[in-house]
């Protein structure tokens, strides 16, 4: 798979990478509603800082991040036309393309200013939390809500983590096995298609039970040991500044 | 009395094919043994019984003179069953945590799951690769693991299933010398192969799988001579002996 820093855990041993995940999450999802509430550029500039001090706290490496953001420029580029065009009001003056209107543009831009601050907000929650880390906050997480398995769910997250690098392996193995035998000179895509993801379902399924048995050799159960997590003082004052935030944007005039 | 018995063991698909047919064997404390058969002789089919994995049609499975089903728990706990392909037994995202799922399943104190991870990698030479993807290790070092996080659970009994099986001569060379060890520090081991050259040097007893019956059992030098008669490569050569076909220098 191509090395994608976005979404892999770099660890360090930084304050945030130390800090108690379950409350790192809490701060993530405040910082989140924050900035969905943002309208002043003060907002966004007091969203913009808190997420580039976290950044740098956790000495995750800014350019490489910045260039995996291309992936969400996409979006953003295409959502920013969309409310451009979209949204009544009157033109810009003077801009070359006719039909853009200002209100557009604005709401356009607020909403890509929105969404870059959240995703690098996510980008430093999982650059400093490992997978293992996250699915027990998950469980953590889950534990009071009633009818939800929420070892089960930790497992399931658990497990897609792990298959997804060997289902990739297996598609690429087999697109080379296909190739070998010129499947690419098939000009039908459907046929193209059918000769990967058959198989590739199928041992996909056999592995699955595979799995299972090996699970239930090792005593699989949905009563485990549970995990422990450490809550340092320093990790409240993150949470209150998550929290300032949060009541900064609310309150502060947006004129 | 055996730490381990089959009696009429036999299964039988939902479609009528019989996997096994009648295989009663006993396997005692400290007893080195390896089974071998060539493909579709049901002994991976007969392995999954001795952990409780699969429910046979008639038959049964004892440990210690109990029937499994009494505390399948108990009888995971007692005989880590290791599968052939490594990968499908790794369900951690680090090699520590891949350990650490046994000892959790048991829901043991946290404090002890702590000590034994450490433990088990050090047993098998692992422990520098503890906060490793397991995904990036060598196959020679995938069943390494495997055998880390079942000597985590404590078990009495280790049954490999194909533990050679695309591994090059340095891989063999390692899980071989594992096994060994693990017999020699008092473990019951039950190796699954039709690579009798590879391990039968180690071995005190062999017995061969035919079309699911068990067909030969007994000492590996009185057997192994028949083993072409089933399907399985005779590992010696004229007027060598079991002894000479270690693969450990």
């Amino acid at each position: 798979m191509a090395p994608v820093t976005f979404f892999h855990c770099i660890p360090r041993d930084t304050l945030l990478h130390r800090m108690d995940a379950r409350l790192k999450l809490l701060c993530l999802v405040l910082l989140s509603v924050a900035v969905s509430f943002a309208v002043a550029p003060a907002h966004y500039l007091a969203a913009l800082c808190a997420v580039m001090a976290a950044l740098f706290t956790a000495e995750l490496p800014l350019p490489a991040l910045l260039k995996d953001m291309k992936i969400f420029g996409v979006i953003i580029a295409i959502v920013l036309v969309v409310d451009a065009f979209s949204i009544p009001g009157p033109p810009i003056p003077n801009f070359p393309v006719p039909g853009v209107s200002l209100p557009g543009v604005v709401t356009g831009l607020r909403f890509a200013g929105r969404l870059t601050i959240i995703i690098m907000a996510c980008a430093v929650m999982t650059g400093t939390t490992s997978l293992l880390t996250f699915k027990n906050v998950v469980e953590w997480y889950l534990r009071p809500v009633p009818f939800i398995p929420e070892a089960r769910v930790a497992m399931m997250i658990n497990l897609t983590f792990v298959f997804i690098p060997l289902i990739f392996d297996q598609y690429v193995e087999m697109m080379s096995a296909q190739k070998a035998r010129c499947a690419d000179l098939r000009k039908n895509p459907i046929r193209r298609i059918s000769f990967i993801v058959l198989p590739l379902l199928s041992r996909t399924l056999r592995r699955t039970d595979e799995i299972v048995y090996a699970m239930e050799a090792r005593c699989y159960s949905e009563t485990r040991t549970r995990p422990r997590f450490k809550t340092h003082p320093a990790d409240w004052l993150i949470l209150a500044a998550a929290a300032a935030a949060l009541v900064f944007i609310l309150y502060y005039p947006c004129a | 009395m055996p730490v381990l018995e089959t009696q009429n063991l036999t299964h039988i698909f939902p479609d009528g094919t019989a996997a096994i047919q009648d295989i009663s064997l006993r396997i005692n404390a400290g007893e080195f043994i390896v089974i071998a058969g060539a493909n579709g002789s049901g002994k991976t089919v007969f392995i999954r019984h001795l952990n409780g994995l699969l429910v046979p049609t008639s038959g049964r499975v004892l440990i210690d003179g109990e029937p499994i089903g009494k505390n399948i728990t108990a009888a995971r706990q007692k005989i880590g069953l290791i599968f052939q392909d490594s990968d499908s037994q790794i369900v951690g995202q680090t090699v520590a945590e891949d350990v650490a799922f046994g000892p959790e399943n048991l829901n043991l104190p946290r404090e002890e799951v702590e000590r034994i991870v450490p433990e088990a990698l050090a047993a098998v030479g692992l422990s520098d690769l503890a906060a490793q993807s397991p995904h990036t290790l060598s196959g020679g070092q995938k069943r390494k693991l495997a055998v880390a996080g079942i000597l985590a659970m404590r078990p009495e009994i280790i049954i490999f299933d194909e533990p050679f099986t695309g591994l090059d001569y340095p891989g063999v060379v390692q899980v071989l010398r594992q096994i060994v060890q693990l017999h020699q520090a008092g473990h019951t081991i039950v190796v699954i192969t039709h690579e009798l050259e590879k391990v039968l040097a180690h071995a005190d007893r062999l017995a061969i799988f035919c079309r699911g019956r068990l067909a030969e059992n007994g000492a590996p030098e009185n057997i192994v001579i028949r083993a072409e008669n089933y399907g399985i490569r005779l590992p010696l050569r004229h007027g060598g002996t079991v002894g000479e076909l270690t693969w450990l220098r």
